[in-house]
């Protein structure tokens, strides 16, 4: 009965690691790195990990994580709250419809299905930015950060790849 | 089944619904999304000041291996500063003595010195759209919605929210970001406007104002939400529309920051909405 109930806290615990894990990276991406330049162009990890998991393992990032995820993101990194919220609810949401065409892609054409969706991100994010502050806002910084996370992605997708291996492989992939 | 996805499909809705109102209601600067704000923000402040050490302490060493190969040039700069640092400490110690005496003959009652309150910086990356950092100081230590935040060089902004151990300082680079400042040699008034790019411009300048690149600018201490004369920058450029600053701190490396808590002629200002102080509770 212990054992029974001892696996099922093990399994519940892997089952939320994803997102416990995005929220950890995000947080992680929010401490000061004394980098010039660095913290206005500071990558997008919500977006990644969200992007990442919304792909491999979509139904342990359901809508409402996305957008939790965001909600965390937003409140630690000081953008308007609710911001990247919608952002990271609309990728996940984008995402998880093409599913079926994800299957079995290669990760060069996954690469660039996250750019395309990190351009339109960042996009979305400068107009309204733009709308909030009644303002036209220079939209360098986010294409820059865009430019940045795209080519940082590769490797977070890695990390992401082996902690999935590492957490998610002894659990049944049937929920 | 049928049922199950229109479930999902209004969950999405509402959360896209809810994601604008969260947004327009921050806007609207609610205090119920503020403190929704300090209070997360208040419960990791520890990690995130656990966290950030070992990151500062491997900048440091890296910095320090950097300083081992300019250690001469430093040291004949150095030198060399310390030389005309000498006459103006000289120059400042006359002045004190010539100022101490006119003081007696006015009979000038001195006023009490400003309280500060001492805080590393423990959160950055504001975002693309924000210039913002968390420190590790909140009410607890004094600290006070629209403090001025300053460190060794100059002004670095000011306190926008507050927990009760953690605070999140608007720069003064961002787009929300209005100080009232004064050119020292000519006291031109103006006011400070971030725009989220390096160099904040000034605004407000009355017409025909001679304003020259490398003057210095200082807070005026109008409103009395600051304290006057905290060094802001130089002037960095001037053209027929825009003037903008070059600012004494480096934003990039900010690490420990001063709160001034209080200061003579502290007064409740009112100058921007989001600068109103609220009674202490």
């Amino acid at each position: 009965m212990v054992a029974g109930s001892f696996r099922c806290i093990d399994r519940f615990a892997r089952l939320l690691s994803p997102f416990v894990i995005s929220a950890a990276l995000v947080l992680f991406a929010a401490l000061p790195v004394q980098i010039p330049g660095y913290g206005q162009i500071a990558f997008n990890v919500g977006l990644m990990t969200v992007f990442y998991w919304a792909i491999y393992r979509p139904d342990l990032m359901p809508a409402v994580a996305a957008f939790s995820l965001g909600l965390w993101q937003d409140i630690l990194v000081g953008s308007p709250v609710g911001l990247n919220a919608l952002i990271l609810l609309l990728a996940n949401w984008a995402i998880v419809s093409q599913r079926t065409f994800f299957q079995g892609k290669s990760f060069g054409v996954i690469w660039f299905c996250f750019a395309l969706v990190t351009i339109v991100a960042a996009f979305l994010a400068w107009i309204i930015v733009c709308g909030l502050n009644a303002s036209l806002i220079d939209p360098s910084p986010g294409l820059f950060q865009g430019v940045f996370t795209i080519g940082v992605f590769p490797f977070t997708a890695w990390l992401l790849a082996r902690l999935q291996h590492a957490l998610l492989r002894p659990v049944d992939v049937s929920v | 089944m049928p049922v199950r996805a229109l479930v999902h499909r209004f969950a999405l809705l509402f959360l896209i619904l809810a994601a604008f109102a969260i947004m327009l209601l921050g806007k609207a600067e609610t205090v119920v999304v503020e403190r929704v704000r300090t209070g997360v923000v208040d419960v990791v402040a520890p990690v995130m000041d656990a966290a950030s050490r070992p990151i500062a302490t491997v900048t440091e060493g890296i910095d320090r291996i950097g300083n081992f190969f300019t250690v001469y040039e430093d040291n004949e700069r150095l030198r060399e500063q310390n030389a005309r640092l000498l006459e103006w400490q000289n120059a400042a110690l006359a002045l004190a003595a010539e100022n101490s005496t006119f003081r007696k003959m006015l009979n000038y009652i001195p006023e009490p010195g400003a309280r500060f309150a001492a805080a590393r910086v423990i959160g950055d990356s504001g975002g693309v759209f924000v210039r913002s950092v968390l420190v590790n100081a909140g009410t607890q230590a004094g600290v006070e919605k629209g403090d001025a935040v300053i460190n060794g060089d100059g002004l670095v902004g000011r306190v926008a929210e507050t927990g009760r151990q953690s605070g999140r300082v608007l720069l003064i680079t961002d787009l929300n970001s209005r100080i009232p400042v004064v050119v020292e040699k000519t006291r031109i008034r103006a006011i400070l406007a971030g725009d989220n790019s390096g160099q904040p411009k000034l605004a407000f300048l009355p017409p025909n104002a001679r304003l020259e690149v490398g003057d210095r600018i200082v807070t005026s201490g109008h409103g009395g939400v600051f304290p006057a004369g905290l060094p802001v920058g130089r002037i960095a450029s001037v053209s027929d529309d825009v003037m903008r600053i070059e600012a004494f701190a480096d934003f990039d490396r900010l690490e420990y920051v001063r709160i001034v808590t209080s200061f003579p002629g502290e007064t409740a200002g009112h100058i921007v909405p989001s600068t109103v102080r609220r009674p202490a509770r």
